[in-house]
């Protein structure tokens, strides 16, 4: 290595200092790193610190450090702890089921068929609609209790009309999750499908294998790291949906479908309590970071070597 | 056809799926469309006629009117909302989507091309870096973010959304546009070297040509977060600077319940990004993930 | 002008030396092959040469300047690649011409110096062609074009001819060759071809693991070979050896003799044996004749040759042409 000249300004501080040198060195990558840390980082680093204060915007004059006092405040709270539960049903229920109408989507697309591009692009389009706009036609036009096809449906058949989103609030919402969530699913697993050397699938079947041991066999285990890299990205983003939750049911009814994100949502915007919410927002990024650090570790594997 | 003479890859799918497979993945399909199909058709019909059952969803000419499942479609909401107050939701969205995107574009370019130099060091701890922020919980960073853009003075102000989109998406495009970069022949780019060309003839005469494609996949995703964003929107913006999601928002709660003209407007908010994807199919895959599957 | 020097140069990969210290002088206007097999550091030495990896230590110096810390840019080599590495997105024109305008010269001067190498490389029709539009010989010749135009101290040819079919190869070679000639300019060439090596070279290198076994003009090698993997590298078929009490007869571990230089007879000579599997290539034959005590052996016999599978027939070495090895593989004089 070359000794390069040291901006006497980072010399000082070791781990800055170091940092501060090899910015100095990448100035085509340093101005994406910096605005990535200055919009995302430094506010996280708010975030830690205003939940160590007890802070309401609307009683200013109160705000004090209170050390962990927040942090015990929320996990006594029962609302905070049943959007926690709340969070990860929808999480485990919406990944699960949307993984296994991805891969059928994805099975279905695989071979070619009359109008397989017509019918690949209608699968995907839940994904692209804009989220809001996806619950909504959702609520108005299957779940409405009104003007729903659904309720429709229920009459032709001689049933009383039922309001769908107030009487099955969570299941409402994870079927608009997985209807969003299930092409996104399939696009990967798809990928997958068709990396999937033929020779291999037909000399299988050379071999003596049936579809069923074929698609155990081969594609199956061929599949595992494209629907590990789908059901990770997949919990990472539906833990902290918010769009479909305000669209659809606004947090309700009551706190059934309050997840984390719309309580802090609540917190931050209708009771003005920073300090509490921010604690909140700590514990969801803590339990993200879980996620993404398997996540980290697929694609690390995915990409091979990198220095 | 001989075995050598194989389709390529994309196209592939080693056999035409059975008659009974054709009919099921048509009625899967036709299923999960019917809630943007319906809203899509509701849109065109007139506000008696939008919330009636049972449900029309054949267009047909007015003197045909009365045979079950049709409709005479009709232009009229569209007119309304471009008439109304759309317009400037509009462009709020518009503005904040391309402006971001070309930041991101001019900032992840560079970047993504010193990620895979030889010499740049750290990059496996960059590019983790810059990833784990995009799966950073956008409520996890709202309230300093709110409190910040109050603090300058740029709430409601297109600016706050278009430094928060381009940082959005600003990740992913690094990663995205690596990935295509990492493909080209390492062979072009060091006779580029040893023909003369600097890191800055080398990205932009020789790699950027030849990854036109990536950088048109990494414009579209970027434009597709962008453009249907909402929390940040909903926070950060009220009036002047509302982006259209908020104008759906408005829409349901300030005029009461219009069918058929919600059913427009979210039409037409929803198309230009559902067209997009559709163009931009084959590119999906690689940037939802980040550019690790092909 | 061109002459380069290598000296105590090494290259490690992290922990793995591809290249151990290794000295080298390359003379102005010479033809130098670095040939090898495939992970023998070949393509490694040639790029430490061109500047497109650094050396880990030593140092590489052309015309008595020392370019270790050079870029690839600025040492005036121009290099050809296997895969021809042609810029895709522009036409034939500025493909040739990019060196030039990175060195920053006019438009017309470019212009003018452009149509004079595409008319001797026979380029001038396609001038505005696409690479991808072209048949791989006429991306050879590109490429080439472009290493040309810019007259650099030495040309760095990494495999060019690999990719292309075997009659094309032929034809590159000769064209390689006269382009030589004509223009005297030192070139540096890597393949794994031996046949290539020995037919274009002034001067071969024999690598290994990344240590060069030999150095000398083709005939050296090919008559005076260093030790047996040189003598087994250099010669299509290869040189056939012989262990045990055949070599030690010869007061050697091991003799090589070459295939052309075995004498054939269906009556009588030293070795008896039985003909294995025959190859007619018209212009040679090729025999595979199993020796008891010698194991098989090739031969070449000039011509046509009428002998069948199972036929015993009698080698007889030709007794000057013997190559000697010691045990450790290396060659001894020539039979006192």
């Amino acid at each position: 290595m070359k000794p390069d000249a040291k901006p006497a300004l980072f010399g000082r501080i070791p781990i800055l200092g170091r940092f501060g040198l090899w910015i100095w060195r990448n100035p085509l990558i340093a101005p994406a790193l910096l605005v990535v840390i200055v919009v995302t980082q430094a506010p996280f680093i708010l975030t830690v610190i205003y939940s160590l204060f007890r802070w309401n915007l609307q009683r200013p004059e109160n705000t004090a450090f209170n050390g962990f006092g927040n942090y015990l405040d929320i996990f006594r709270d029962s609302r905070f702890l049943d959007s926690v539960v709340t969070s990860l049903s929808f999480t485990v229920a919406a990944v699960l089921l949307s993984l296994l109408v991805g891969l059928v989507y994805a099975l279905l697309v695989h071979d070619r068929f009359f109008g397989r591009g017509i019918v690949r692009t209608l699968l995907i389009t839940p994904f692209l609609i804009m989220p809001i706009i996806g619950a909504l036609a959702w609520k108005y036009t299957v779940l409405s209790p009104i003007f729903g096809i659904l309720n429709w449906i229920v009459r032709q058949f001689g049933g009383t009309p039922i309001d769908w989103i107030g009487m099955y609030p969570v299941a409402s919402v994870v079927a608009v999750l997985v209807w969003r969530w299930a092409p996104f699913m399939m696009i990967i697993i798809l990928a997958g499908l068709q990396a999937l050397n033929d020779d291999q699938r037909e000399a299988a079947r050379m071999d003596g294998a049936g579809p069923w041991a074929e698609t155990r066999f081969i594609v199956l285990p061929h599949l595992k790291k494209y629907l590990q890299l789908s059901g990770l990205l997949g919990s990472i983003f539906i833990v902290n949906e918010f769009d479909v939750i305000f669209m659809l049911t606004q947090g309700g009814p009551g706190t059934a479908t309050t997840n984390v994100p719309f309580l802090i949502y609540q917190s931050v915007f209708y009771s003005f309590d920073i300090g509490h919410a921010a604690a909140m927002a700590v514990v969801i990024v803590l339990g993200t970071i879980v996620v993404v650090t398997y996540l980290l570790k697929l694609l690390g594997s995915l990409m091979g070597d990198l220095d | 056809m001989a075995f050598w003479n194989r389709r390529p890859a994309a196209a592939r799918g080693i056999e035409r799926a059975s008659r009974l497979r054709t009919v099921l993945a048509w009625g899967v399909a036709l299923f999960v469309s019917f809630p943007f199909l319906y809203l899509a058709t509701s849109g065109l019909k007139t506000e008696v006629e939008a919330p009636k059952m049972p449900p029309a969803f054949v267009p047909v000419p007015e003197f045909l009117n009365g045979i079950p499942f049709t409709y005479t479609p009709t232009l009229q909401n569209y007119r309304l909302i471009l008439a109304g107050d759309f317009m400037p939701y509009f462009v709020n969205s518009a503005m904040a989507t391309l402006v971001s995107t070309l930041i991101v574009l001019l900032l992840a370019i560079p970047a993504a091309y010193a990620l895979t130099l030889p010499q740049t060091t750290s990059k496996r701890n960059v590019l983790f870096f810059l990833i784990s922020t995009r799966f950073l919980p956008v409520v996890g960073v709202i309230i300093p973010i709110f409190l910040a853009t109050r603090f300058v003075g740029l709430l409601d102000n297109v600016l706050a959304l278009i430094i928060l989109y381009t940082a959005m998406n600003l990740p992913i495009a690094v990663w995205m546009m690596r990935s295509f970069f990492q493909d080209l022949p390492a062979d072009v780019l060091d006779a580029g070297r040893m023909d003369g060309a600097g890191t800055f003839h080398e990205l932009t005469l020789i790699a950027l040509p030849m990854v036109k494609n990536g950088v048109l996949a990494t414009a579209f995703l970027a434009i597709i977060f962008a453009w249907n964003e909402f929390l940040l929107a909903l926070t950060l913006t009220t009036t002047r600077a509302a982006t259209v999601p908020l104008y759906m928002i408005s829409f349901m709660s300030a005029q009461g319940l219009w069918y058929a003209k919600m059913s427009a407007a979210g039409t037409l908010v929803a198309l230009p990004v559902v067209i997009l994807g559709w163009f931009g199919q084959k590119w999906l895959v690689r940037g939802l993930s980040m550019g690790a599957v092909k | 002008m061109g002459h380069i020097t290598l000296s105590n140069v090494t290259k490690q990969f992290g922990a793995v030396e591809v290249i151990p210290p290794l000295d080298l002088h390359i003379e102005d206007g010479e033809f130098v092959v670095f040939v090898g097999p495939s992970g023998c550091g070949k393509t490694t030495l040639l790029r430490l040469i061109a500047g497109l990896e650094d050396v880990t230590s030593g140092s590489v110096a052309i015309d008595g300047t020392d370019i270790t810390g050079v870029a690839a840019a600025q040492r005036g080599l121009a290099m050809v690649f296997q895969s021809y590495a042609l810029y895709p997105h522009m036409p034939v024109r500025d493909n040739i011409g990019f060196p030039l305008r990175m060195a920053g010269l006019d438009k017309a001067e470019i212009a003018r110096k452009v149509e004079a190498v595409a008319e001797t490389l026979n380029l001038t029709g396609h001038l505005d062609a696409r690479p991808g539009q072209m048949s791989g010989g006429q991306r050879q010749r590109v490429a080439i074009g472009r290493a040309i135009v810019r007259e650099p101290k030495a040309f760095l040819f990494d495999e060019p001819l690999s990719n292309l079919d075997a009659a094309l190869r032929v034809n590159m070679r000769l064209e390689i060759s006269e382009l030589h000639q004509r223009l005297k300019t030192t070139a540096i060439y890597v393949t794994h071809d031996q046949v290539e090596a020995m037919t274009m070279a002034t001067k071969i290198v024999v690598l290994r693991s990344g240590i060069i076994e030999q150095v000398g003009s083709p005939m050296e090698l090919y008559n005076q070979p260093r030790n047996l993997f040189v003598a087994g590298f250099i010669g299509s078929p290869k040189m056939n050896f012989v262990t045990g009490e055949t070599a030690a007869q010869h007061g050697a571990a091991t003799i090589g003799v070459r295939p052309e230089h075995i004498a054939l007879s269906k009556d009588a000579g030293d070795w008896k044996g039985r003909v294995g599997i025959v190859e007619h290539l018209g212009s040679d034959t090729f025999l595979h004749v199993t020796v008891p005590g010698a194991g098989p052996l090739t031969v070449r016999v000039a011509g046509e040759m009428a002998v069948r599978f199972g036929d015993t027939v009698f080698l007889t070495p030709d007794a000057n042409k013997i190559h000697r090895f010691d045990a450790a593989d290396n060659a001894m004089s020539r039979r006192p």
